[in-house]
């Protein structure tokens, strides 16, 4: 088992590291972030001289050894923009985006998850044309569009809703239902095939035999094996969610790690790109490290695996 | 505008004039300042995030976008102020310039404060100056030989030679921060980091918290030297411009800023609401390595050809809904020695003429007309509009990081037949236009068109101490440029803002005073709502 955690430890460290050196490189191929922060003008010495102040006048090793530094000490560098430490930036946003992920979670579950059931157990009814179709607008529709016609609608003609921003509750329903809709659409698609996959296997064939009431076939039999892929969906999707709602957060101006992401792309603040990449990219493996190790507990067979 | 000679005569007057024209609305300010009470809450929707560096002036960036944040936080001591260019007197009361350029003393208000209540002295501008590191900064302390404290008002900077422009650059907000105070023992204690976090100012509004990059939340300053208006100053950051647009149309915002054309008419079509079309930066048409024989652009009567050819009145009103500026000049007017030039005409048979004398009766094909980003439909116009004389060119789009790069690659990055479509809005004087978009070597120009007449006027106009000289110098060089179309000025496009309903406003400039110099609406102090709008919870 040790051998296992530091083998797995090991491909955790290495993939950080392949990770650091792709995001340095990417990041410094989009150009020179000081040409972008300056309007047409500028003069070349000030300039210059803000390069010297961000280090990027250094060679690239040394700029990548800074970077690795930094990431080593958890600050993440510090932001050309915010001037400030990019972990402090990030985790001062994260539980804006958690608020939201969970609220849209919450949304695609409350959606997705019924009508996926409703159309399964009707199959071919009008309940399943109409899932089928809410499935196709939830996947067709662009949550930025979805966004910017319910700003036009609750906000600006019915005037129940802010336009936008963090608040109270109101200031996340429309922001949660843009984030939440494809999810809920794509949760909607799987349940449905996941229950009908469960609907025709022969336990659920025995229970019926059984005699045993429909309802409880459905809910205790069917519904909770049906469950599994929708939930390892669903925690892909929250991931996917506080990770890189970009769109969403820049339409309504909510203050989360995907408006932060798309700000530091667009003004080339590479601190900032790199750390929240990082950041992502360490829940991420750290997260699949310690499932590894607990499958690993609970199945010998995974840790004798070489 | 019209352009007037800077010399101890003229401060003087100036001077003379600032105590008697400027005290009076000044002691009407004070007696207004102690009855006008700050009431109710307004909400500025930005375009893009907010940097946090636009909150200290000791790193100013040498762009527009922090001004917008300095005149509400920061003061300085001269600066542009409505139709004043650059030096309307704000922390300072007066100032007086020495004839030979080679000192200015500013002598500060009386009892004006810093937000935390600390007084703004000589050694807070002494600091201020000193410690500055911003744009402009290693020219203003190369020739600045020290920074007198003459008694606890009066601060005089000597200079080691004469330094003609240093009042332009102190007071022209959108250029160089040397002359905005901070607290210097404040700075000292906290540094940059932390003056960043808590900026304390001496300007109208004070903040009061800020979500970084999101939100700034200000309040009146009470101390302030003129009366405040309106009570709590919201700035937040809006990306989104349709949102911003829904923002005003809600109420939810009282001033968004960039109303991109396609949102234009619904802002017209709105009675609530109002549109700012400040005029800002200028467009024009250049020609990469034109010096050489062969290049098509190298026959003046090619480049007169391409300018007889332009629509530029159909330019203006497809790009900027007819509310940008045809004139003649590349330089925009709101600088020191602008000229002003009349407008160019259209005359497409004349143009088609000219191609036939320089040899090209069926024109000629252009590899690549290149707009600054993201302006892509005006290079499609032009792109459309010299078919008419028989050029045949092809629209080449980069991204803006891209454009930048191959721009400071100079002509190797623009090999074969090429039209730039550029376009830039400086401030302070016409040498920083030429200097950074003609000059060989400038960083913009880098080797595209290296006129060595013209760059040599230039070096003379630069070592020159006499005024009068430096005008006319300023002038030819100007007429130069533009009687050989070495550029081919285009127009000057509207940075088009919007107002909402709850602001006192017959008319957009009652906002945006300073449109001149600016595309902000400062002087924040002076903004008004509604009476229905400043009392309401």
């Amino acid at each position: 088992m040790g051998q296992f955690m530091i083998r797995r430890t090991l491909y955790a460290v290495i993939t950080l590291f392949i990770l650091s050196l792709t995001i340095f490189t990417v990041v410094r191929l989009t150009g020179d972030p000081v040409t972008l922060l300056a309007e047409p003008g500028a003069r070349a010495e000030d300039l210059d001289r803000v390069r010297a102040e961000w280090g990027l006048d250094r060679p690239w090793p040394v700029q990548y050894l800074a970077f690795a530094k930094n990431v080593f000490t958890g600050q993440l560098g510090k932001s050309f923009n915010y001037e400030m430490p990019v972990s402090t930036l990030y985790f001062q946003r994260l539980p804006n985006s958690l608020e939201l992920a969970l609220a849209a979670t919450l949304i695609s579950f409350i959606v997705g998850i019924p009508a996926g059931l409703i159309s399964a157990v009707k199959v071919n009814s009008g309940w399943d044309s109409l899932g089928k179709v809410v499935a196709l607008l939830g996947l067709a529709i662009p949550g930025f569009w979805l966004g910017l016609v319910m700003i036009l609608v609750f906000s600006v003609w019915l005037e129940w809703l802010p336009t936008s921003g963090q608040g109270d509750w109101r200031h996340l329903i429309m922001p949660a239902v843009a984030l939440g809709w494809y999810f809920a659409a794509s949760l909607l698609r799987l349940t449905r095939s996941s229950m009908l996959e469960v609907l025709r296997s022969e336990y659920i064939k025995l229970a019926r035999l059984k005699g045993l009431p429909g309802y409880a076939v459905i809910a205790i039999h069917a519904f909770k094996n049906a469950l599994i892929p929708v939930l390892t969906l669903a925690g892909i999707n929250l991931v996917v969610m506080l990770n890189a709602a970009v769109i969403i957060e820049v339409i309504f101006a909510w203050p989360g790690i995907g408006r932060l992401l798309y700000e530091g792309i667009f003004q080339r603040d590479f601190p900032l790109v790199q750390g929240v990449v990082m950041e992502a990219g360490i829940m991420i493996v750290v997260i699949n490290l310690i499932v590894d190790i607990l499958y690993a507990y609970i199945d010998p067979r995974i840790r004798l695996t070489k | 505008m019209k352009n007037t000679t800077l010399t101890r005569r003229t401060v003087l007057r100036t001077a003379a004039l600032a105590t008697t024209a400027l005290a009076s609305p000044f002691v009407r300010g004070a007696r207004a300042a102690a009855t006008v009470f700050p009431k109710g809450k307004m909400v500025l929707a930005w375009h893009t995030n907010i940097a946090a560096r636009w909150l200290d002036p000791q790193q100013h960036d040498g762009t527009a976008s922090g001004d917008n944040f300095l005149m509400a936080l920061q003061d300085a001591l001269i600066k542009n102020f409505r139709e004043v260019r650059y030096d309307h007197p704000a922390l300072a009361e007066r100032y007086e310039f020495a004839e030979d350029a080679t000192s200015a003393t500013f002598r500060l208000r009386p009892g004006i404060k810093f937000h935390d209540g600390s007084p703004v002295t000589p050694e807070d501008v002494k600091w201020s100056y000193e410690h500055y590191r911003g744009a402009w900064s290693e020219v203003l302390h190369e020739k600045t030989q020290g920074v007198e404290i003459i008694d606890d008002r009066s601060v005089r900077f000597h200079f080691n030679s004469p330094f003609l422009d240093f009042p332009i650059l102190l007071g022209t907000a959108n250029v160089c921060g040397a002359g905005w105070v901070v607290p210097a023992k404040y700075y000292e204690k906290v540094g940059q980091d932390g003056f960043m976090q808590k900026p304390i100012g001496a300007g109208p509004y004070k903040l009061v918290s800020q979500q970084p990059g999101v939100k700034l939340e200000f309040e009146a300053f009470e101390d302030y030297y003129r009366p405040v208006h309106v009570k709590q100053f919201t700035m937040v950051s809006v990306p989104e411009a349709a949102t911003r647009l829904a923002m005003l149309e809600r109420g939810e915002a009282d001033i968004m800023y960039f109303v991109p054309g396609e949102l234009i008419d619904r802002v017209k079509n709105n009675p609530k609401l109002m549109l700012a079309p400040v005029v800002s930066g200028n467009w024009w048409l250049e020609f990469p390595g034109f010096q050489d024989p062969k290049s098509p652009f190298h026959d003046k009567r090619v480049r007169q050809a391409i300018s007889l050819a332009i629509d530029r009145e159909a330019i203006n009103q497809a790009e900027s809904g007819g509310m940008g500026v045809v004139d003649g000049n590349w330089i925009n007017d709101d600088v020191e020695y602008y000229i002003q030039w009349p407008k160019w005409e259209r005359d497409v048979a004349k143009a088609k003429q000219l191609m036939a004398e320089a040899g090209y009766p069926n024109g000629f094909n252009v590899d690549w007309i290149t707009p600054v980003p993201n302006f892509y439909s005006r290079g499609e116009r032009i792109v459309a509009q010299l078919q008419s004389i028989g050029i045949r060119a092809k629209l080449q789009v980069m991204e803006r990081g891209v454009f930048q790069k191959k721009m400071e690659g100079g002509l190797k990055e623009w090999r074969g037949v090429q039209i730039i479509m550029n376009a830039t809005r400086i401030g302070g004087t016409w040498s920083n236009w030429y200097d950074s978009m003609f000059k060989c070597g400038g960083f913009q120009a880098r080797d595209f068109f290296c006129v060595t007449d013209l760059d040599d006027k230039f070096k003379q106009y630069l070592a020159s101490y006499d005024a009068e000289e430096r005008k006319n110098l300023a002038e030819q060089i100007q007429r130069e440029i533009l009687e050989n179309y070495y550029f081919v000025p285009v127009f000057r496009h509207a940075f088009v803002n919007a107002i909402g309903p709850r602001i006192a406003a017959t008319k957009w400039q009652d906002v945006f005073p300073t449109y001149m110099t600016a595309g902000y609406p400062y002087p924040w102090e002076d903004i008004e709502l509604k009476e229905a709008a400043a009392t309401e919870r």
